[in-house]
């Protein structure tokens, strides 16, 4: 009986650790590219987990097949954003200023989305919502597996796009170095544009990942802020690895505290890996030295 | 001409004093009244939040957490000890200070970004513990604060007694930061924002002072948080531990410029009203939250410095022009010449 159930926590563990890396990822690159704490992501994860829930509302049809407008929308809508918004602010306060408006934008995301769906909480009933898959014991959500498969889609695209292409190489180019990308004659400007809606492509991604299987409203993007911050604080901000490894480690984590402690205090786990590595190491598990400075 | 401004300022502050006395005899009733003590309260916190905004450059977006932290330490000090209401809002407002000693020193290691997120996280979890934690705090059913002046004090009177009581605190407050403005210790810390790097090898002990402002900002924050809990008489988490309630004395202390003694006071004034009407106006929907995001992005893009120097800047544009070949380029000298004169 204990066997199979910390199987099964074992299990969730890893398909959330999946789900929060590809979250994760989006910041990571937002951070790289342009400095920004992008404290709008979790909103405008919201925001594509209501528009899979509408599209699935209105034609019947999977919601998975929402990402056909939404992925390149939130492209669009994050290169958007950076040139006309973010590349706006003065270099010297830049990391302070732009926390500021995308809270900013994330007040507006959840008012609007309050405004037009209300804040009734909202579920998306699939066929296979309530199915179970049976491995050794341990009974795992079959949404949370087609979840778990999105966020691995997403991230092994993520990963060859940054590895293979041209422009992939121009964005870690940017990343690493920024006046070094513009010797050897990269368009940084062009490529922070288009990393911050490669950033905000994964938050559609990890929306309708996220609204398989739980119930939204449009307040949903606060208890997902937290979380995701940590994550990148205890990677090393800037650093797409580290996040992962963080991702995962603290989903395992979560999962597997919840059995002794339930679901509000295993919440804390977040907190307490923010706070230590704080304390023992600020500039977290793999970030450089850069990362203490912002 | 010195001694001209400064008798415009005597004068200014004269001005304001009077006006925030006289309120209470002025407002129409009792509603109004109320509304004047919120927006006292918000001044308190926002002027609060400026000792480390406004000196050191770290935005804190997390000071619900010290504000909600001093009304839960003053009502369950009163409720649990029976201690004087007045004895438990110094005494709740010092362990919260306390408390932002280890706080401060795990925060502040960290600039920029990371300060950002610790200060968010901080909010978080304490509304986490503040609602789980039921046998102490009362959960989310929230808890009552026993009202300090007895039954026999009418609301209006009530109100009446705390705005005079944010007032004070609020003079307390700004008179604190005034006089760490002008001092070495200040000097400091607008070296600090200035650059930090810059400022540690020049010798300045950025990490202590830091420190120190940051638990000063923590006390005046607690203070008001505890004052405000007293006033109100309930305390529910979710309100209390909110970064909603954090971002507004951000907004607050950015619009009306963070780098001035009454810049906080001027944006609370403005932004108190603004969202005591909407959510008079607006209460059910989430239009407020529309209107807010769109004020901070409007203030963040466009006037990051502020109203008042924003202001002061267009007023040195109305004073005559400095004649000195120094301050005017050659390229803007070309600027200025009407097309006559360049032909000619």
């Amino acid at each position: 009986m204990t066997g199979s159930l910390l199987l099964q926590s074992l299990v969730l563990g890893v398909l959330l650790g999946g789900l929060y890396a590809l979250l994760a990822a989006g910041l990571t690159l937002y951070f790289g590219v342009m400095r920004v704490v992008m404290l709008a992501h979790s909103a405008f994860l919201i925001l594509a987990a209501y528009l899979a829930w509408w599209f699935h509302q209105r034609t019947g049809l999977d919601p998975l097949l929402s990402l056909l407008v939404t992925v390149p929308l939130f492209f669009a809508l994050g290169v958007g954003l950076q040139r006309l918004l973010i590349s706006r602010l003065r270099p010297a306060t830049m990391t302070m200023m732009s926390v500021l408006l995308t809270f900013s934008l994330a007040l507006i995301v959840e008012g609007v989305l309050g405004l037009v769906f209300s804040g009734t909480h909202r579920r998306i009933q699939l066929p296979y919502s309530g199915s179970d898959l049976v491995v050794l014991g341990a009974s795992i959500p079959v949404v949370k597996l087609i979840a778990f498969t999105l966020a691995a889609i997403a991230l092994s695209g993520l990963y060859a796009l940054l590895k293979f292409t041209r422009f992939g190489w121009a964005l870690r180019a940017t990343i690493q170095h920024r006046e070094a990308a513009q010797l050897v004659g990269i368009n940084t400007d062009r490529t922070a544009g288009l990393g911050f809606g490669l950033g905000l492509a994964t938050a559609a991604v990890g929306g309708t990942a996220l609204a398989l299987d739980s119930t939204i409203y449009p307040s949903l993007h606060w208890h997902w802020i937290g979380p995701l911050m940590a994550i990148i604080v205890v990677g090393g901000l800037g650093s797409v690895g580290g996040a992962a490894i963080a991702a995962m480690v603290l989903g395992l984590g979560q999962s597997l505290l919840q059995l002794p402690l339930g679901t509000t205090w295993a919440q804390t786990l977040f907190y307490v890996a923010l706070f230590a590595t704080l304390m023992l190491q600020p500039r977290g598990l793999f970030g450089g030295r850069l990362a203490q400075r912002f | 001409m010195r001694s001209v401004s400064d008798l415009l300022r005597y004068a200014g502050l004269l001005a304001l004093a009077a006006l925030v006395l006289a309120f209470p005899q002025l407002a129409p009733d009792a509603f109004i009244l109320s509304v004047g003590v919120v927006i006292m309260s918000y001044a308190v916190l926002a002027t609060s939040w400026n000792f480390v905004g406004g000196f050191t450059g770290y935005i804190s977006l997390g000071h619900a957490a010290y504000s909600g932290l001093g009304g839960y330490a003053t009502a369950l000090l009163i409720t649990r000890t029976g201690m004087n209401p007045w004895l438990a809002l110094v005494a709740g407002a010092v362990l919260v200070a306390l408390l932002a000693i280890p706080i401060g020193i795990a925060s502040l290691r960290v600039r920029g970004a990371s300060f950002v997120i610790v200060s968010i996280a901080l909010v978080l979890i304490t509304l986490l513990v503040f609602q789980s934690w039921g046998a102490l705090t009362g959960g989310s059913n929230g808890l009552r604060v026993p009202r300090p002046f007895g039954e026999g004090v009418l609301r209006p009177e009530q109100h009446e007694r705390f705005f005079y009581l944010h007032a004070a605190l609020l003079a307390l407050a700004l008179l604190c930061w005034w006089i760490i403005d002008r001092s070495r210790f200040g000097a400091g810390l607008k070296a600090i924002r200035e650059d930090e790097d810059k400022a540690q090898s020049l010798g300045v002990p950025t990490f202590a002072y830091k420190l120190v402002v940051f638990v000063i900002s923590a006390l005046f924050t607690a203070l008001g948080g505890g004052l405000y809990a007293l006033w109100f008489g309930f305390l529910d988490p979710v309100f209390q531990f909110s970064i909603l309630a954090g971002s507004y004395l951000v907004l607050m202390s950015l619009l009306g410029g963070i780098r001035s003694l009454f810049g906080p006071l001027l944006g609370a004034v403005v932004v108190g009203y603004a969202v005591e009407f909407f959510k008079n106006q607006y209460g059910d929907t989430q239009l407020h939250l529309v209107a807010l995001g769109v004020l901070l992005a409007v203030v963040v893009l466009f006037m990051p410095e502020g109203v008042i120097p924003a202001l002061s800047g267009q007023l040195r544009k109305l004073r005559p022009r400095a004649t000195s070949i120094r301050e005017v380029s050659q390229a803007e000298l070309a600027a200025q010449r009407t097309p006559e004169e360049a032909t000619r």
